[in-house]
C-alpha cells in the first residue's frame, strides 16, 4: 500500500484503469485507485465447475443476473440499484451495462482480442465518413505487441496479409486450440463462398507466457464469462492488479463513486471528490495527476459534473465535445439447426470458452456494390456445451414427445445448433451522445446521464446484410434457422449499448477544437488530467474494443510516466 | 469438479418427498415465520384457487453469493398436493429409463416449485400457467373419476395426462403442457444424471485440448461430402 501524497489517482479498475495502474506503479509512481464497485476476489468468488443444477432457477437469466446466475458481473448489470440513467424522449433505445466491482467488465467479457487495423484509424481519409485518429496503426502496433505478450492472446498462425486484419509479429500470440466439429463444419460453407475463416484471438493462456505473475494456464473446461479463479484468461483482477499491488505502490479504495475532478487555483487537477456508496459519506482525494478510466459513460459524466467558473458546462467541455460521438457495435444473431450435426458421437467441446475460429470482415473492396460503407466480423458459437435451462429450445416447435422418444430426440439434436453473431462497425453520428439529465439525480444527489441514440443507415443496412449472409450459410450447410429471422435491418439491429462496446465520449484528436484529449489521452484543457478508457476512441471498428483500450492505456500511461519523471505535471 | 447437488437418484415414490435439504427448508420456515411475525402477510402458501396470487418475495439481488452458489431465497408457494401432481407430470415427461433416473427422483418438482415461486417476470408469468394447469388436472380427475388427481390409479392418471398434448399451443392446457415439459427438461438435463443421459462429457480440467475425436471428424467430413462441401 502506498501512502499519500499520491502521484496519480486512477478512477476505475477495468481494462483502462488496470493497465494504467500496472504501468504507472511499475514506473515507480505512487497510485491511488478509486473503484465505484465493491472489492472482488476471483480466486475465492468464481464458480468454476458448478453445475446449473446448483444455481437458483438452474442458472437462468433474471433481471438481477441478466447473463445468468453464474455470470462474473456482481453488483451491477443493465440496472444498478440507486444509480439510474435516462434515455431522451424520441431517442431510439439505449441500454447501459455497468458492473460495480473491482476489475469492472474485464471479469465477464468475451475475451475476443482483435487488433484494430490501419484503415480503422483513418476512416475519413478512406471514404470521407467518420473521423480520423491522431495516430496510425503503426503508432499503436508496438503497444499491441506488448499487450498481447503480457495478457496472453491465442491465434498464432502464418501471416495471412488480410486487409485491415493485422497479423501479429512472431512471439506475440499463443497457439489457438484446434477447431471443434461444428467449426470444421461451418468453415467449409464460408470457404465455398470465398470467405476466410481464421483462428480466433482470445485472451486465454493456452500456454504459459513470460510473465505469469501467479497465473495458471487454461484447463479447457469452464466458461470464461464466470471469470477464472486460475487467472488463465484476462481479467484486470488477475493479470494487472496483482503485479501492480506487488510493487507496494498501489492503494485501492472500493465503493468510491467519483463524481468530480477538483481543480486548484492554477486550473490544474488536484484530485477528485467521491461518495462512499456504502456509507454515503463524501470524500476528497488528492494527487499530482488524475487518470479517468471509469468507462465511457461514467468518465463523461464525471467531466460534465465537474463544473466551475472556468468550465461552466463541465470540465474540458469548452467546445461541447464531452459526451459526443458515443458509439457501440452493431449486433445481430441468427441461430441455425443442422441435421448434419445430429447424432455426433459424444465429444468434449468445452475447450477454451472463446470461439476457436472466427470470420474477419472479408469485403473491403465491395462496399460500393453492397450499399453500406463498413463491415463486420462473425463470432460463431456451437458444440456440446454444458446443458443450460434453455435446452428445450433445441427441439422442433411441434415436438411434444415424452419418455424415451423425448430422450432420444434430445440426444439426437444436442450439439446440432450453431449461432452466428455479427459484430459491426458503427460510424459516429450527431444523434448519438450523452449529456447530464436536467432533472434526475442518483441516490447521492449527483446528476445522471441522459442518452440519445439513433442508428444510421450505414448500420441498419449492415445488419440486414448480416441476416442475409447468415441465412445463406445456414442454407449451404443444410440447416434451418431457429425462430423467426427479422430481415429489416432497422428492426433486427441490436439496441444502442447492448453490445457493451460503448466508446467515444471523450475522443482524442489532433486539435483542441474537435477533441477532448490528445493522442496520449491527455486533456487539452487540464494537462495533468488523462483519460485511458474507451471514451478516447475516435472510431468503433467491428473489432471488440478491449485489446485496443489496453494498448492505448499502456501507451498513454507511458507518456504520463515520462512527463512525471520530467517534473512536467 | 463439483459434487452432485445432493439429490438422491432413487426411483420416484409416493408420496413425493421434496429433495430440498434441511438447512434450506429451515431458511424458508424462517422467512415465513418472520413475515407472519411482523404481520405483513406477504407469504401465501398453496393458493386455493390456483390463480397464482402475486407473492411479494425478493429475488437474490444483483450480488448473490456465487461460490458456492447460494440457494434461492424466496419462499415456495406450492402445496404438498401440487408438488405431488408435479411429480406425476414430470415423470410422465421423463420417467426412469434404464440407468437414467426419473424426473421426480432428481427433484424436478422442487425446481418447478422454485420456478413458480420466484419473483422475476418470466417466472411470475409462468406461475398462473402452471398452477391453473394443475387445477385443471385436478378438476378433470374429479369430473371423470370422482377422485383427486393424485389418488387416481396409474392407468387413470395416464389417461388424464394424455389429454394434454392434443390441446393447441394457444390453449391454456396446451401452453401448460409445453411449459411443464420445458421446465422438466431444463431441470433434468442440468444435473449430472442429465449430462450422462444426453452425452455431455465436459466440465473436467484438462492439460490440453486435443480437439475433436477422429470419429467426430469422420462424421463431419461424411456429412460435408453429402452437402457437396
Amino acid at each position: 500500500m502506498a501512502a499519500e501524497p499520491y502521484d496519480v489517482i486512477i478512477v476505475g479498475s477495468g481494462a483502462g484503469g488496470g493497465m494504467s495502474a500496472y504501468h504507472l506503479t511499475r514506473s515507480g509512481l505512487k497510485v491511488l485507485m478509486l473503484e465505484a464497485g465493491r472489492h472482488y476476489d476471483p480466486v475465492t468468488e468464481t464458480p468454476m465447475f458448478n453445475t446449473n443444477a446448483e444455481a437458483p432457477l438452474r442458472g437462468a437469466s433474471t433481471p438481477d443476473k441478466p447473463f445468468g446466475f453464474y455470470d462474473a458481473t456482481v453488483d451491477g448489470g443493465w440496472k444498478v440499484p440507486n444509480e439510474p440513467y435516462t434515455v431522451a424522449p424520441g431517442s431510439e433505445e439505449f441500454t447501459w451495462w455497468r458492473p460495480r466491482m473491482l476489475g469492472g467488465r474485464t471479469n465477464h467479457w468475451g475475451r475476443i482480442s482483435l487488433r484494430f487495423g490501419p484503415l480503422d484509424f483513418k476512416p475519413r481519409a478512406r471514404d470521407g465518413l467518420g473521423y480520423d485518429w491522431p495516430i496510425t496503426y503503426d503508432d499503436l502496433a508496438p503497444w499491441y505487441d506488448k499487450t498481447e505478450k503480457l495478457i496472453g492472446v491465442t491465434g498464432r498462425a502464418a501471416p495471412r496479409h488480410l486487409t485491415n486484419t493485422p497479423d501479429s509479429p512472431d512471439g506475440c500470440l499463443l497457439p489457438a486450440p484446434p477447431p471443434r466439429g461444428f467449426e470444421i463444419f461451418y468453415e467449409r460453407a464460408f470457404r465455398a463462398m470465398g470467405i476466410p475463416v481464421v483462428p480466433m484471438h482470445g485472451a486465454v493462456l493456452t500456454q504459459a507466457v513470460e510473465e505469469m505473475n501467479g497465473r495458471n494456464t487454461c484447463v479447457f473446461a469452464t466458461p470464461c464469462g464466470r471469470g477464472c479463479a486460475l487467472g488463465a484468461n484476462f481479467q484486470s483482477t488477475t493479470v494487472l492488479l496483482p503485479p501492480a499491488m506487488a510493487t507496494g505502490k498501489l492503494t485501492i479504495t472500493t465503493n468510491a463513486l467519483v463524481y468530480q475532478v477538483d481543480l486548484d487555483k492554477a486550473g490544474k487537477a488536484k484530485g477528485v471528490s467521491y461518495v462512499d456508496r456504502v456509507t454515503g459519506e463524501h470524500h476528497a482525494a488528492t494527487a499530482r495527476s488524475v487518470v479517468l478510466a471509469a468507462g465511457s459513460g461514467e468518465t463523461a459524466r464525471i467531466l460534465l459534473n465537474s463544473k466551475s467558473a472556468a468550465f461552466p458546462n463541465g470540465l474540458c467541455n469548452t467546445h461541447g465535445m464531452v459526451g459526443r460521438y458515443l458509439m457501440d457495435s452493431v449486433g445481430l444473431n441468427v441461430t441455425g439447426q443442422f441435421p448434419a450435426l445430429e447424432g455426433l458421437p459424444p465429444t468434449n467441446d468445452d475447450g477454451m470458452s472463446v470461439e476457436h475460429t472466427y470470420v474477419p470482415w472479408w469485403a473491403y473492396d465491395k462496399h460500393k456494390e453492397l450499399g453500406f460503407p463498413r463491415g463486420y466480423h462473425i463470432e460463431i458459437g456451437g458444440g456440446r456445451g454444458m446443458p443450460s435451462a434453455g435446452l428445450a429450445r433445441l427441439l422442433r416447435d411441434d415436438d411434444l414427445s415424452v419418455g424415451d422418444q423425448l430422450r432420444a430426440n434430445l440426444r439426437q439434436r444436442y450439439g446440432s445448433a450453431i449461432s452466428f453473431n455479427g459484430r459491426g462497425e458503427m460510424i459516429p453520428n450527431d444523434d448519438c451522445y450523452c449529456e447530464l439529465d436536467p432533472v434526475v439525480k442518483d441516490k447521492w444527489g449527483i446528476p445522471v446521464l441522459r442518452f440519445h441514440w439513433r442508428w444510421g443507415d450505414s448500420e441498419t443496412k449492415q445488419a440486414a446484410h448480416m441476416a442475409t449472409t447468415f441465412l445463406e450459410v445456414i442454407d449451404k450447410l443444410g440447416g434451418k434457422p431457429l425462430g423467426h429471422v427479422e430481415r429489416d435491418g432497422r428492426k433486427a439491429i441490436s439496441k444502442g449499448g447492448e453490445m457493451i462496446h460503448e466508446v467515444g465520449t471523450v475522443r482524442m484528436g489532433a486539435a483542441e477544437t474537435d477533441s477532448v484529449v490528445n493522442q496520449y489521452g491527455q486533456s487539452w484543457a487540464v494537462p495533468n488530467l488523462f483519460v485511458t478508457d474507451g471514451a478516447v476512441l475516435v472510431s468503433s471498428p467491428d473489432k471488440n474494443p478491449t485489446l485496443s483500450i489496453l494498448a492505448l492505456a499502456w501507451r498513454s500511461s507511458d507518456h504520463l510516466a515520462t512527463l512525471a519523471k520530467q517534473g512536467a505535471l | 469438479m463439483s459434487a452432485d447437488p445432493k439429490l438422491p437418484e432413487t426411483p420416484a415414490s409416493e408420496p413425493y418427498q421434496p429433495k430440498i435439504d434441511r438447512r434450506t427448508a429451515l431458511t424458508w420456515v424462517g422467512v415465513v415465520g418472520a413475515a407472519l411475525a411482523v404481520g405483513t402477510g406477504v407469504v401465501v402458501y398453496g393458493p386455493k384457487t390456483g390463480g397464482g396470487k402475486a407473492v411479494a418475495a425478493k429475488g437474490y439481488g444483483t450480488d448473490p453469493k456465487l461460490n458456492p452458489p447460494e440457494k434461492a431465497p424466496w419462499p415456495r408457494i406450492m402445496t404438498q398436493g401440487q408438488l405431488q401432481a408435479s411429480a406425476h407430470l414430470a415423470d410422465f415427461v421423463l420417467p426412469a429409463s434404464g440407468p437414467a433416473p426419473s424426473a421426480s427422483a432428481l427433484g424436478v418438482p422442487d425446481f418447478i416449485d422454485e420456478w413458480v415461486s420466484a419473483p422475476y417476470p418470466d417466472q411470475v408469468k409462468d406461475r398462473p400457467v402452471i398452477l391453473d394447469g394443475l387445477k385443471w388436472l385436478e378438476d378433470e380427475a374429479r369430473g371423470r373419476y370422482r377422485t383427486g388427481f393424485n389418488d387416481l390409479t396409474s392407468e387413470q392418471r395416464r389417461i388424464v395426462l394424455g389429454l394434454l398434448a392434443p390441446f393447441p399451443a394457444t390453449s391454456p392446457q396446451g401452453h401448460f403442457f409445453r411449459r411443464i415439459r420445458s421446465l422438466t427438461i431444463s431441470a433434468y438435463y442440468t444435473t449430472p444424471a442429465g449430462f450422462r443421459d444426453i452425452g455431455y462429457i465436459g466440465n473436467v480440467a484438462r492439460a490440453a485440448d486435443p480437439g475433436p475425436s477422429d470419429a467426430v471428424k469422420a462424421h463431419v467430413e461424411g456429412e460435408l461430402k453429402k452437402l457437396g462441401l
